[in-house]
């Protein structure tokens, strides 16, 4: 499953490196793709393992809110 | 015990607990200083600057130990060493407000980035939450999302559209700006096609549901918009290598001195300006913003890349057909051949424009009945100038013309060997009209009444309006080489490149000779942009440093593959497409400069013991908040 997040709080390019580690560090975990320019964050996900609300506290845990979002 | 839970849970939101964090460490810097200046009490006022530092620190220590656990160094491990190596060598104050600055540059660059992304936020929040749809006779509202293909939906006057589909019945004007970037609203009836996203002025419209959801224009819009502005541009993909070395760099730097001079505060220093934060941010605040502006001028761009590269554009190579003309034919010629009335007493002049219109107004009586592209034209130059009642009965000689009835009258409209068929006679002087009409590249049509030839039209692709304007913005904006392309004779080529005020023009050009028009110019040196339409254009396009597709609403294939992609079929988007592009070339441009300018300074500052740890700080964090601010001014500029 691919679930989308949205953060509009990303201020340096280093963040997303946290973020995606964060993330992968996390079980079951496809694949992570963090772009800072729209701070749009792409997760593909077993949500069996792993749920939305996992997958937006890994990203608060490295310091940033956001939102799932449709697209 | 609920309110300390929630205090708890307020701190785990990262933007509140940021914003405490802050104010408690503020307020323990100023109060130290107070204790520091105003009560001479070292002891306190240190301890206060040590409180400060370690409540400002928490935040940048967590994501350096995060940073750490991952197997890498940041920004954050640099400020952190930073700042423990200030307290243990009792520089407190220092590393109080290297802690703080750092904090508070970046709770500011978060907002303004905020602020930044939100053109994009604006796009995805014109799609409507609601949709009404009409079943039978009942109207329902649901939730957008589930409205189907082909369900009938309604829009009131001041609603939303939801879909992209076509009107089924009802008039309005809708205001497509949000699509199109025009502010002036297009008229809908039936037929007309609408877009998701635009809003309806002022009538009800029932609208046939087309594409819903993730295939509608304005979704692929928003998703082409967030992909350029990921997409990396050179400039950024630079200053990313650059910044991996720079960094480390820094740190060795800082090391080597310390050996040298032993002097740990200059050591640690070196390690507060070793951020390359303004430099890293410099291209893709410039590019974000730069796409964002386009976009909300019907304007997408691909990317930074093609943002770099429609900055440097030289020569540009128009299409004819569809691009610099409107694609279809429209009245250019009306000459009447109606027997000159003898005036009775001199005052009593006829002048010519009445029958020029008594022509069109008989041509056009005919031709109402009919779909044919021809007649379209006819009918909609008539109606400029008169109302024009319907024909009572007509009947189609498909290839040849028309012939309709209206009341007493016969009326008939074709071609020359039409009026042959039909014996009416085409005198020298209406000969003479053909010819030269012929020789310019137009259609005649020729109209006759009650049996007698009275006059004629001729048609023509005719050229866009604001052509000749866009040509000319497209020189002074610095184009050096307009070229016109196309497969038409050299007489019509001619006729509307002179009116367009394009000198160079290749006419009867197959798809490969105008791509090879392309190379020729990008071997003159030219970078090149190629504006087109249609399928015979894909090899100059794709050969061209930039392909510019027009009138791309509606169209996926033109918002996926074009470098730019104007939603408008309007002409003078293209100037404005490559003046935002070197507008933010130039943004990027300068904001390099200020980064390097800043590091440089900060670097001579230090060595030359001039800047200490809390001013260099405060200096980096400034000249990251002032590229942010330089590319936001992308937003606005002229």
């Amino acid at each position: 499953m691919k679930t989308i997040l949205r953060s509009d709080e990303l201020n340096c390019p280093s963040c997303v490196n946290n973020i995606e580690s964060n993330l992968k560090g996390l079980e079951g975990i496809e694949k992570v793709t963090v772009k800072f320019n729209s701070g749009k964050i792409e997760v593909e996900h077993d949500p069996e393992l792993v749920t939305e609300d996992d997958l937006l506290a890994a990203v608060m845990q490295s310091g940033y809110s956001a939102m799932v979002s449709p697209f | 015990m609920t309110s300390f839970n929630q205090l708890i849970s307020l701190f785990k939101n990262p933007s509140i607990r940021k914003k405490i964090l802050l104010t408690v460490s503020g307020i323990f810097i100023l109060s130290g200083w107070f204790f520091l200046g105003v009560m001479e009490a070292p002891f306190t006022g240190n301890a206060l600057m040590i409180f400060a530092a370690v409540v400002a620190g928490y935040e940048i220590i967590q994501k350096a130990w995060l940073g750490m656990k991952n197997s890498q160094t940041n920004i954050e491990l640099l400020v952190s060493i930073a700042a423990i190596g200030g307290i243990s060598i009792g520089i407190y104050w220092e590393s109080a407000a290297v802690t703080f600055l750092f904090l508070l540059g970046g709770w500011l660059e978060s907002r303004t980035l905020k602020n930044t992304r939100k053109i994009l936020k604006n796009l995805v929040e014109l799609v409507p939450q609601t949709a009404t749809i009409v079943r039978g006779k009942e109207t329902e509202t649901i939730p957008a999302r589930q409205v189907e293909k082909d369900m009938l939906v309604l829009v009131k006057p001041g609603g939303r559209i939801p879909v992209d589909g076509e009107v089924e019945s009802g008039q309005s004007s809708v205001d497509e700006s949000a699509i199109t970037g025009e502010s002036i609203p297009a008229d809908k009836n039936q037929g007309s096609k609408v877009f998701s996203g635009t809003i309806n002025q002022n009538g009800r419209i029932f609208i046939r549901a087309g594409k819903v959801g993730a295939d509608t224009t304005l979704a692929k819009i928003i998703k082409r918009v967030e992909e350029a502005q990921d997409a990396k541009a050179p400039t950024q993909r630079f200053i990313e290598r650059f910044a991996r070395w720079y960094t480390p760099g820094i740190v060795g730097l800082s090391v080597i001195s310390f050996i040298f001079t032993q002097n740990i505060e200059l050591a640690i220093t070196l390690l507060v300006i070793g951020c390359p934060g303004a430099l890293v941010i410099s291209t893709p605040i410039s590019v974000i913003t730069g796409i964002g502006r386009a976009a909300k001028e019907g304007i997408l761009i691909k990317g930074g890349e093609y943002l770099e590269n429609a900055g440097k554009i030289s020569a540009l190579a128009l299409d004819k057909t569809g691009t610099l003309t409107e694609g279809k034919p429209g009245v250019t010629d009306v000459f009447s051949l109606q027997p000159q009335k003898v005036p009775v007493d001199f005052d009593e002049e006829i002048p010519e424009e009445i029958t020029k219109n008594e022509v069109l107004y008989w041509a056009g009586i005919a031709e109402s009945g009919s779909e044919h592209p021809l007649a379209r034209a006819i009918l909609t130059e008539g109606k400029k100038r008169q109302e024009i009642p319907d024909a009572h009965s007509f009947q189609s000689h498909t290839g040849f013309g028309i012939s309709a009835r209206y009341s007493e009258h016969q009326i008939l409209v074709g071609n020359p060997s039409f009026m042959d068929e039909k014996d009416i006679v085409v005198d020298e002087k209406a000969f003479q009209y053909i010819q030269t009409l012929s020789e310019k590249g137009r259609t005649v049509v020729l109209v006759a009444q009650n049996g007698e030839l009275i006059g004629g039209l001729g048609l023509f692709d005719t050229i866009h309006s604001n052509a000749a304007s866009a040509m000319q913005k497209l020189s002074e904006i610095g184009i050096e080489k307009l070229v016109m392309l196309t497969g038409d004779n050299n007489s019509i080529a001619q006729s509307i490149a002179d009116e367009a005020g394009i000198k160079n023009v290749h006419s009867r050009m197959l798809p490969e000779d105008k791509m090879k028009v392309i190379e020729q110019l990008q071997l003159d040196g030219h970078l090149v942009a190629m504006v087109g339409d249609g399928i015979n254009d894909a090899p100059a396009l794709t050969a061209a440093d930039i392909g510019i597709a027009m009138g791309a609403a509606g169209t996926d294939v033109a918002i996926e593959s074009a470098d730019i992609a104007l939603m408008a079929d309007d002409l003078t988007k293209i100037p404005e497409a490559l003046r935002i592009s070197k507008l933010t070339l130039r943004n990027i441009h300068q904001n390099v400069v200020i980064a390097l300018i800043t590091v440089g300074a900060l670097l001579t500052g230090v060595f030359a013991g001039e800047v200490h740890m809390a001013g260099g700080m405060l200096i980096h964090e400034l000249s990251v908040l002032l590229v942010i601010m330089n590319g936001m001014r992308l937003k606005w500029i002229k």
